[in-house]
């Protein structure tokens, strides 16, 4: 009767050992298989842009010459605009998120906290087209007709930041783009810091409430410091879509190969470059120039992400102290 | 005090057990001082749940008052209305009165940022706030008052003083909070909650997630701050009412059972529930 016990017994055992074995893997397999498929990336991108950065060396980086004719490529107004739009949208997307983040978790009644928090959460599943599309026929005429001639006639007047407002308000353009983008990183970045800001521990809220804190002091004092890496988190989130968001701002950007000093004026974002110019890149140049400037975006989403992964280890470093 | 009517028709002590069945008189031990918090008929909801079936009780000034029953009987509740800390949460609501030297802070128009800056809590478990060890004492400091970077320095110094911790963490006031011990990290809180001068301290299980060391310092704490402040600790553990506290209110099922003299308490309880408590029968 024991002998056949342990027969049965370590029969099972040696099955859940294959079992776990072939668990671990293929959970290990599908790890893999995501470096492969990055390194896949970067290699075809750095392969494709090798002619253009071989022609045209650091000054790819530098120029803003955009000329398919004589064949001559520089990257400078498309790494411009990208970074100039993502800030803008940053700007507005940052203080919005916070405060529908606050007023969700904390200040909300509750029978609208369910609702508004859903409709957040729905504005990040708008497909980016729809952004596009109403970008291009709502946004940019409003901004053309009322907004645009308002910050000319206010804002373009003040020295040092007038130059930022110059110029005819076409509708279309750096501002636009970055409106748009803050609109639809909003609901990202609210949507993670009110899940981190829910995180924090009712006792440790209930504690700076009990030294007589008022809300905006809990926040400030308690909530963010505690949830720092999650908000952090959440802002990258919302950075690293305004930096490859393609779709939205080629309709509203103005897609001009210029470096102007206006916020009011055409521009363009390396994915608006990519999208609109690869089915009619003729030329092996052209293409690569393309490819090229794929491989800064992977670049630069790289290099955000790298920062902040720094700056929340010298953080929590601090902290440690 | 007397208990709730519904408990009156608990049956009557056995007489053999010869126990004078007089209400309590007051020790000489505990001489009387003015009622701090007079508590009137509190009923307190969760929703539709009532959790405070009509508390009435008074705390007195510069004596602690121990919370004993079991777990769910109202006395963290109870707590939790004297600095309305309940009010962060919809659906919870409180009537009654609970008159602060004679003000009804259960009154809609209190300012609970100051009620709260006058009535120090301390949670069961280690609240340190995402800061310095310095800047967690000084919070509440900041919040109400200006003070030069001097006088600032003695108020932390002397908040942790109290707390019996400075000796612990002088060297070390820059570290973050979290980096002490448990048993320091309440202490730190104890500190940041009477470094605003409160008036009463609420201690809700303060030694409760602490070991027995930690445990008999805040024990020992509690006994020397009691001189300055109306202190009210909740706590499960028996032998901590008796050793710490002045007076005892055993709570069940949201209803004050008896409230009266520790001593009395513990050595001649009133009512048959309590003593079926305190030694160990039910709960």
């Amino acid at each position: 009767m024991t002998s056949t016990l342990t027969v049965t017994l370590r029969r099972r055992l040696d099955r859940q050992r294959v079992q776990d074995a072939a668990f671990r893997g293929t959970t290990r397999l599908f790890a893999l298989g995501v470096l492969v498929l990055m390194g896949g990336v970067v290699a075809a991108l750095a392969a494709g842009a090798i002619p253009a950065f071989a022609k045209f060396g650091w000054s790819f980086l530098t120029s803003d010459a955009w000329n398919p004719v004589t064949e001559k490529f520089g990257a400078l107004p498309a790494i411009y605009g990208t970074l100039v739009t993502s800030f803008i949208a940053m700007l507005i997307g940052i203080p919005l998120a916070l405060g529908i983040a606050v007023f969700l978790t904390e200040l909300c009644p509750l029978p609208l906290r369910r609702p508004i928090g859903t409709l957040i959460e729905l504005l990040a599943a708008v497909p980016s087209i729809i952004y596009g599309i109403w970008g291009l026929f709502v946004l940019a005429p409003v901004l053309q007709n009322t907004v645009q001639p308002f910050l000319v006639d206010t804002l373009g007047e003040v020295p040092m930041i007038g130059a930022l407002f110059a110029g005819p308000p076409l509708g279309l353009g750096i501002l636009t783009a970055g409106l748009i983008l803050g609109v639809m990183v909003l609901p990202f970045i609210a949507a993670v810091m009110r899940d981190v800001f829910s995180t924090v521990p009712p006792m440790l809220r209930e504690s700076a409430y009990g030294v007589g804190a008022t809300t905006a002091e809990v926040m400030r004092h308690i909530v963010l410091p505690y949830t720092r890496v999650g908000v952090i988190g959440g802002i990258m989130l919302g950075l690293g879509r305004a930096l490859g968001e393609t779709m939205a701002v080629t309709f509203v950007i103005g897609n001009a190969h210029r470096i102007k000093a206006s916020l009011l004026a055409p521009g363009t974002t390396i994915s608006a470059t990519l999208a609109n110019e690869f089915t009619e890149a003729v030329g092996d140049l052209y293409t690569s120039s393309l490819f090229a400037l794929g491989f800064i975006l992977f670049v630069i989403t790289f290099i955000v992400l790298a920062a902040a992964k720094l700056m929340l280890l010298r953080l929590e470093r601090r902290a440690a102290k | 005090m007397t208990a709730d009517t519904s408990l009156t028709a608990a049956p009557p002590r056995a007489p053999t057990l010869g126990r004078p069945v007089v209400r309590p008189q007051e020790p000489a031990a505990v001489a009387q001082t003015a009622p701090k918090v007079v508590i009137k008929d509190v009923h307190f909801y969760y929703k539709a749940y009532e959790a405070l079936k009509g508390i009435s009780l008074a705390l007195h000034d510069k004596r602690v008052t121990a919370f004993i029953g079991p777990s769910g009987c109202g006395k963290s509740t109870l707590l939790r209305i004297l600095n309305r800390i309940y009010e962060l949460y919809p659906g919870q609501r409180a009537t009654g009165e609970v008159l602060v030297d004679g003000n009804n802070i259960l009154d809609p128009g209190q300012d609970l940022n100051l009620l709260r800056a006058k009535i120090g809590m301390v949670f069961q478990k280690p609240t340190p706030f995402p800061m310095s060890i310095y800047d967690n004492v000084a919070f509440g400091i900041r919040l109400y008052e200006r003070t030069s970077t001097s006088e600032l320095d003695e108020r932390v110094e002397n908040a942790l003083r109290r707390a019996a911790l400075w000796d612990e963490v002088k060297d070390k006031l820059r570290q973050s909070g979290l980096s002490l011990s448990g048993g320091q990290q309440q202490r730190l809180c104890i500190a940041r909650a009477i470094a605003v001068k409160p008036e009463i301290l609420l201690l809700d299980e303060p030694a409760s997630a602490l070991d027995p060391i930690s445990t008999q310092r805040i024990e020992e704490l509690i006994g020397e701050l009691k001189s300055d402040y109306c202190i009210a600790i909740v706590t499960h553990n028996m032998q901590q009412a008796a050793r710490s506290s002045d007076y005892t209110a055993f709570m069940y099922l949201g209803e004050l059972v008896e409230y009266s003299e520790t001593e009395t308490i513990f050595t001649h309880p009133r009512e048959k529930q309590t003593e079926d408590y305190i030694t160990g029968r039910f709960g």
